[in-house]
């Protein structure tokens, strides 16, 4: 079960809220929009036993009922009639009232607070009626992840409460999107390869498999914590794992066939059939081949007369005049047909032969074989159209070595007899030769189709073998006795009803579809300790210990630890938490969105669910859902964009990987990734192959260069391979000038090197390569850190120094992900630093407030928010957001630094800028601007020597980088992502550890992790019945 | 709380739709219900772009002509005019057809492709599923309009030399990330969709697993407590309404009987050998069929897509045609590609025309099963082989009672980023906010419209009964 807290703790919880909790101060009408509207049930009868109890009625006489009755229903609240509501209404009122109570919303603000002991009286009153009839949904809101923050932060690292014995409940585990992939990959044998770094490396998270599976375990897309284990599988998962079981069956048999080692029960079942199959297979292409030889040598010159009549086809001749005719490959039929019309040529083209001559030949073949009308006439018209490519392409391609004509050979004697019974029996007078050959085929297919049917089901023993291996292929786990007796049994039924393919499948089907393989496993095993824990099983460790770190099942290591018994222990865990931390054997591709969009490399092999919580901790891979304007980035912005995101997920490994003050290091680093493949050596050299070729003719008059010119330079340029020279020597002096004018840009202002990035568009090599070996592209990237493509002192050493920066929030993918489409977003980024910084609250949005941003275009985003925002009712909400959103003010949406905002409307409109150019070229238009107001407040460090104003976003993120509540917010969520659930109260020891854990080595993460995955709370697990 | 029926469904609508079991019946609520019959609609996709001169009409006056070839709004009475000859296929239906011109789709993808985006309106950054940003308009409005399979993907797709076949991924997004599956054969389609008449073994033995996967899981759901009892129990209640979509489906074997295309030997084991005419006819008598027997009340089709090979075109008997080349202006065996572009429209118009017919010839209330329905033929990807997404001509059909002023007229709506002018989220809100979903807004922002701050948030209020 994973409750995020026991009845007991929930209590303690709900009493210390009272006193300690954020009062949130909505008015009353805002409170549907925070409460859920989920229907308990359809009765709509009074419950004649329901009654409120007098101390109650009391309370809600003297507090509640003026603004909730008959006729004043505040937040569609009546609680005068509360005794006249079927279960269902007065389930969905209870629920509100707990919810609102539990969260200090109600009574608002402004009215009357009510005491202690009313609120008390109340709370337990809902409490006990909503958990009487199992209808209480404040559970289950406190499991969601944006609810995590609602435990009080001092008092989970008060020290108070490490006499509490962490634990978690025993779960089921909803399997991620990243965990169905994995899976599906490693059942279907789906092994993807990349070339990194010029080595081929087997590669994790490359899931273009041949197999179409949809992925129906999404996670949301929120940022901080995105995969917890509260999920439960619903209806659209269910229908759509009903049609990916079957596409994986028809996968797994055809592996199956292939590989006798994959699954041996399923080879030895279909054995028989495959078997007839590979034989009708070897039967029919041996006749399709040979037909017309073996027809031949039995039928001797009686051959002749029993072929059908010729009818030739007829293909219209055609004018081209005028028409730009289709090129080769566009008119080809495909490679298959291409050898089928190779073949032809070759064996009816005699010496002396004109193209009519053989190519009518090939026709009559073609005609006997059986070829349709349609496909005669595709070939004749291929031929009369593109016959000399076809020649070129025959000897370009080796065609001749490649796709040798097959030579006849008689099968061995009793097969060829049984062949050419067949043919004897079957063959009549006009036939054309596919008719013979399939009902030859048929003929053999009954023939077979009985001896398998003779056979019968497979034995029990088989069906067992077939069940056990199932098993541990999609479990990793053999059935237990009683599994292994009922699997059996219907398998018997499958085989029996189905036949053995279609049993077969729909077993894997079966097996696919039971929750024990969408979900994954967690619970305890052996005797409980004196606190009712009991050790997560050896087996459920293992898992739990791989899906933390990867995405995986366990490597053979944890496997192996597990089988000899080396799992029962925090130092077992610590020992494989700590071998797999340091493992670097692995690759994965971080994200195979970032990877689609201009060949970005987004690899690593640092263990994926390191980096991912950071990813998902910082939310900037948001920004690829965000659709922004070209002409406001003054560049290609969606080409930009996932390099930006892959060079952000490169600054963030190299921090994970140094390991050291990763937290500081994140917040505060002002060296970035800009237009680099992550190989400084590579960049380097790539970078001083163009300074070389721009030093070697600097000195000449290039501009004015004739072909002559050029030539004089050919060793030079084939020696340094000047990019798209020596393909076509005509455009070659073009090509160079368009070349060194865009080096020349990059060089001449007495840049120290130059950024490597092509001067124009083109397939093949490139200035310089991905870690991947593909094109380095999107140099525009460099646009978001304000710097000048012609005017850049490029680092070839990175990550490297970027002025007016400071960590991950200034990082542009940060900054464009909390924006909007075409402004700043202060409030979200202010939201993020303090939910996911200071381990703040916000409310949600309340139904009724009208958040847009007043248009005005003379003034700044920041006084038209104030404008809207400052007004009572809305700050109490967006004094936690403003303050802490306004210094990032200074970095536009688009993530550059700014100190004048652009006041973007066609009325402020001062110069049009170009709508297209060289990368270096700002497109931008040019707007009138005002002075950008970056000022802000800092409360909720948790120190007063801290909190206060700040300057701007480098200011605050100065203090935030300072606060030891950062710091353990950061652990706070970590916790979340390893653990896959909010904290309790109980889990204070584990978040204190796992906290001194950070600061004691200096500031490692892998610290971090083995210090959570080793805890109490990982570790032990308690049974949950509620 | 145990997975009810209602929350079933609701969870299936939200989260994918299998093609082959849909997105389940949704119980429609009172809203939804909007007529005594069911509203449907036929989302064509076709490749290539549509050239806006392509859709005018020839017989403009020269005013309306100067007009039109300069983008300036006007709306005409097509009864007044004869349709372009590739169209001529909708002269009977003239009265019911509207041309919309000038609707941009500059927030989905361009150039070449445009995958899920160009009916979700966002950009999909290629084909990446983490690029799908919504459910696509044909999801949405299969919600407003539910169904036993909820929703039909067919599409008529390869890879340059052959067809696709089989159960292959498609192009619409049943929710965001998500990518739904799609027929891409007419055998594959009719024998998935008119399994329980056409192979009734197979319904049988699959409802015998779901029995057997109940019992298992009821049972393992009987000896827990609390949240974890909950996991196994929606599993249990899921494998239960599934059952109760199948036994719908199997309650409709008369009508799928009765109503169940002939589909010829040569698309038998995916038809490989099948011209691309003979594939589109097969396929529109599927997609009439799934239509007609309320297996669906909304398809979409892929008639090409760039990769298709277009065999068996009629005066190209003997080529192999790259519909990619045309678009660089290939011809063959001496026909241009103008040429041949205009004759794979003109097939395209065929099938709608017989999309349109199929629908005219069912009866329903008292009129026929068209009036309730809203064909709409497009391009994916704009407005020419290398769209930059500045105009996506819109070919509609409307039955008579579509909740949509727009029969009969062709409209031109202001050219892109000009003040009045529309994008296709804005066609698409207009579809659901006629059809009972009252959103402001589908699909993202055009970025120019923006910047310039030109209105363009809503429905298309003229073209709304």
């Amino acid at each position: 079960m994973n409750y995020c807290m026991s009845p007991d703790v929930v209590c303690r919880f709900i009493e210390y809220r009272r006193t300690t909790v954020v009062v949130l101060g909505f008015i009353a009408g805002c409170c549907t929009a925070v409460l859920g509207n989920a229907v308990v049930g359809n009765a709509v009868e009074p419950d004649t036993l329901f009654r409120v109890p007098a101390d109650v009625q009391a309370v809600f006489r003297d507090n509640c009922i003026d603004c909730h009755n008959e006729d004043v229903a505040e937040g569609n609240v009546d609680l005068s009639r509360i005794s006249e509501l079927g279960s269902s209404e007065r389930f969905e009122l209870l629920n509100k009232a707990q919810e609102q109570l539990h969260f200090g919303i109600m009574p608002p603000e402004e009215s009357v607070q009510l005491s202690s002991v009313d609120q008390g009286k109340v709370l337990k009153w809902v409490r006990a009626e909503l958990r009487e009839h199992g209808a209480s949904r404040l559970e289950d809101k406190l499991r969601k992840p944006g609810y995590g923050n609602y435990l009080d932060h001092d008092e989970l690292f008060s020290g108070r409460h490490t006499h509490l014995q962490p634990f978690t409940y025993d779960r089921r585990w909803l399997i991620s999107e990243f965990i169905f992939e994995a899976r599906f990959n490693e059942i279907l044998s789906h092994r993807p390869f990349k070339t990194i770094d010029g080595k081929r490396q087997y590669v994790i998270g490359d899931n273009n498999r041949r197999v179409n599976l949809t992925n129906p375990f999404l996670l949301p897309t929120n940022t901080g914590v995105r995969y917890y284990a509260n999920a439960t599988l619903n209806g659209g998962h269910l229908l759509t794992m009903l049609t990916n079981a079957k596409e994986a069956a028809n996968h797994m048999l055809y592996l199956a066939g292939r590989d006798r080692r994959y699954v041996p029960a399923i080879y030895e079942i279909m054995d028989m059939e495959w078997t007839h199959a590979r034989t009708l297979a070897d039967r029919e292409k041996f006749l399709k081949q040979f037909i017309g030889t073996i027809l031949g040598e039995m039928y001797g010159e009686q051959h002749v007369a029993l072929l059908p009549d010729f009818k030739p086809v007829v293909i219209k001749s055609s004018d081209s005049t005028g028409i730009k005719k289709s090129p080769f490959h566009a008119a080809q039929p495909g490679a298959q047909e291409l050898v089928v019309l190779f073949h032809s040529m070759e064996k009816n083209r005699k010496d002396g032969d004109s193209d009519a001559e053989w190519i009518d030949k090939c026709q009559r073949d073609w005609f006997n074989q059986g070829d349709s009308e349609r496909l005669i006439t595709t070939r004749l018209t291929f031929l009369a159209g593109y016959l000399e490519e076809f020649r070129e392409q025959v000897v370009r391609h080796r065609y001749a070595k490649k796709h040798k004509l097959p030579v006849y050979r008689p099968r061995a004697d009793e097969e060829q007899t049984e062949i050419e019974n067949a043919v004897r029996e079957n063959r009549k007078s006009g036939d054309r030769y596919v008719e013979i050959i399939n009902k030859c085929l048929d003929q053999w297919r009954v023939q077979f189709q009985n001896e398998r049917q003779s056979v019968g089901v497979p034995a029990q023993e088989t069906i067992g073998a077939l069940v056990l291996q199932l098993y541990q292929l999609l479990y990793h786990r053999p059935p237990t006795e009683d599994e292994l007796v009922k699997y059996g049994e219907l398998t018997h039924k499958y085989l029996g009803q189905l036949g053995n393919l279609a049993g077969i499948k729909k077993l894997i089907q079966t097996l696919i579809l039971k929750t024990d393989f969408v979900y994954r496993s967690e619970f305890g095993s052996g005797d409980p300790d004196e606190h009712g824990r009991r050790m997560m099983s050896a087996r459920d460790g293992s898992y739990a210990i791989a899906y933390a770190i990867t995405d995986s099942s366990p490597d053979s290591e944890l496997e192996k630890a597990v089988a000899e018994g080396r799992l029962n222990s925090r130092a077992d865990y610590r020992r494989e938490v700590k071998r797999m931390l340091a493992g670097r054997e692995q690759y994965y591709v971080i994200d195979e969105a970032v990877q689609r969009l201009q060949l970005t490399a987004s690899i690593t092999n640092t263990p994926i669910r390191k980096l991912r919580f950071f990813r998902e901790f910082f939310g900037y891979p948001q920004l690829l859902s965000i659709f922004k304007d070209n002409k406001r980035f003054g560049g290609n912005y969606d080409n930009a964009k996932g390099r930006l995101v892959g060079e952000a997920d490169r600054l963030v490994d190299h921090i994970l990987n140094a390991d050291k003050d990763v937290f500081h290091e994140l917040l505060t680093t002002e060296k970035f990734y800009v237009y680099h493949s992550g190989d400084n050596a590579a960049m380097s050299a790539s970078s001083q192959r163009i300074r070389d070729i721009y030093d070697h003719f600097k000195g000449v008059d290039w501009k004015n260069y004739t072909s002559d010119d050029l030539e004089v330079h050919a060793p030079f340029i084939k020696e340094v391979k000047m990019r798209g020279m020596g393909r076509n020597p005509k455009d070659d002096l073009r090509t160079f000038k368009t070349v060194m004018t865009s080096f020349t840009t990059r060089f001449d202002k007495g840049q120290s090197a130059a950024a490597p990035f092509d001067s124009f568009p083109a397939h093949g090599k490139s200035n310089a390569d991905t870690r991947t070996g593909l094109q380095l592209r999107s140099p525009e990237v460099a646009k978001f850190f304000n710097i000048e493509l012609d005017d850049w002192n490029y680092p070839v050493v990175q990550p490297a120094y970027v002025q007016q920066r400071k960590g991950m929030l200034t990082h542009p993918a940060w900054l464009i992900a909390h924006a909007q489409n075409t402004e700043t977003d202060p409030v979200r980024r202010g939201r993020w630093v303090q939910e996911k910084l200071l381990a703040g609250t916000v409310p949600d949005l309340p139904i009724t407030v009208d958040a847009v941003i007043p248009e005005d275009h003379h003034r700044t985003l920041r006084q038209r928010l104030d404008a809207k925002t400052e007004e009572a009712y809305c700050w109490k909400c967006h004094q936690k957001m403003n303050p802490l959103g306004l210094p990032f003010e200074i970095y536009d949406d688009f993530g550059r630094y700014r100190q004048n905002e652009s006041l973007e409307h066609p009325d402020n409109l001062l110069k049009k800028g170009p709508d297209k150019a060289a990368p270096h070229v700002d497109l931008r238009d040019t707007y009138k601007t005002l002075p950008v107001q970056a000022t802000g407040t800092l409360v909720g460090s948790g120190s007063d020597l801290l909190d206060g104003d700040v300057t701007d976003a480098l200011d605050l993120i100065d203090k935030l980088d300072r606060s030891e509540r950062v710091r353990q917010s950061l652990i706070r969520y970590a916790f979340r992502f390893f653990m896959g659930r909010n904290e309790m109260l109980s889990d204070s020891r584990t978040l204190i550890d796992a906290d001194q854990a950070y600061v004691k080595s200096g500031g490692s993460f892998d610290a971090v992790i083995v210090s959570l995955l080793t805890s109490d709370s990982f570790l032990f697990r308690k049974e949950n019945q509620h | 709380m145990a997975t009810n029926r209602r929350v079933f469904f609701t969870g299936a609508a939200l989260g994918v739709g299998a093609a082959t079991l849909g997105t389940g019946i949704r119980q429609a609520s009172a809203e939804e219900v909007t007529s005594g019959y069911p509203q449907r609609f036929v989302f064509i996709r076709k490749s290539n772009g549509v050239r806006p001169d392509e859709v005018a009409m020839p017989t403009f006056s020269e005013a309306d002509k100067k007009r039109d070839r300069e983008k300036e709004a006007f709306q005409i009475d097509l009864a007044n005019h004869e349709l372009p000859s590739w169209m001529r296929p909708l002269e009977a239906h003239k009265n019911q057809l509207a041309v919309l011109q000038g609707l941009s789709c500059k927030m989905s993808e361009n150039g070449h492709w445009s995958y899920s985006s160009v009916m979700g309106a966002f950009k999909s950054g290629r084909n990446s599923l983490s690029g799908i940003k919504r459910a696509t308009i044909d999801f949405e409005l299969a919600r407003l309009s539910p169904s036993p399979f909820g929703h039909v993907e067919l599409s008529l797709t390869g890879n340059y030399s052959t067809f696709r076949t089989g159960i292959v991924p498609g192009y619409s997004a049943p929710g965001p990330h998500q990518r739904n599956y799609c027929y891409a054969d007419p055998q594959t389609a009719y024998n998935e969709l008119f399994k329980s008449v056409a192979n009734p073994d197979a319904v049988a033995s699959d409802n015998a697993m779901l029995k057997f996967l109940q019992a298992e899981e009821s049972y393992k759901a009987s000896v827990l407590g609390g949240h974890e009892k909950r996991k196994i129990s929606n599993h249990v209640g899921s494998i239960e309404s599934i059952q109760a979509r199948n036994l719908e489906v199997e309650k409709m074997s008369g009508s799928i009987a009765e109503h169940l295309p002939e589909i010829a030997s040569v698309h038998l084991d995916g038809g490989h050998n099948a011209t691309t005419p003979e594939k589109q006819k097969a396929m529109t008598d599927v997609l009439v069929a799934a239509l007609v027997t309320g297996l669906t009340n909304v398809v979409t089709y892929t008639i090409d897509e760039l990769s298709t090979p277009v065999k068996g075109l009629p005066g190209n008997e003997g080529d192999h045609i790259s519909l990619h080349e045309l678009g660089h202006n290939g011809g063959y065996s001496g026909v241009a590609a103008n040429e041949i572009r205009e004759k794979v429209r003109a097939g395209h118009m065929d099938q709608v025309a017989a999309i349109v017919e199929g629908l005219k010839a069912a009866p329903e209330g008292g009129g026929n099963m068209f009036d309730n329905t809203v064909v709409m033929y497009f391009p994916e990807n704009g407005e020419g082989h290398h769209s930059h997404g500045t105009e996506a001509p819109f070919v509609v059909l409307a039955g008579d009672n579509c909740r949509l002023d727009i029969a009969g007229q062709y409209i031109r709506f202001p050219f892109h980023a000009n003040e009045g002018h529309k994008t296709i989220g804005n066609w698409y809100t207009t579809l659901l906010n006629a059809y009972g979903n009252p959103l402001p807004h589908y699909g993202d922002l055009d970025l120019e419209m923006s910047r310039k701050k030109f209105d363009q948030v809503g429905a298309i209020s003229r073209l709304v009964v």
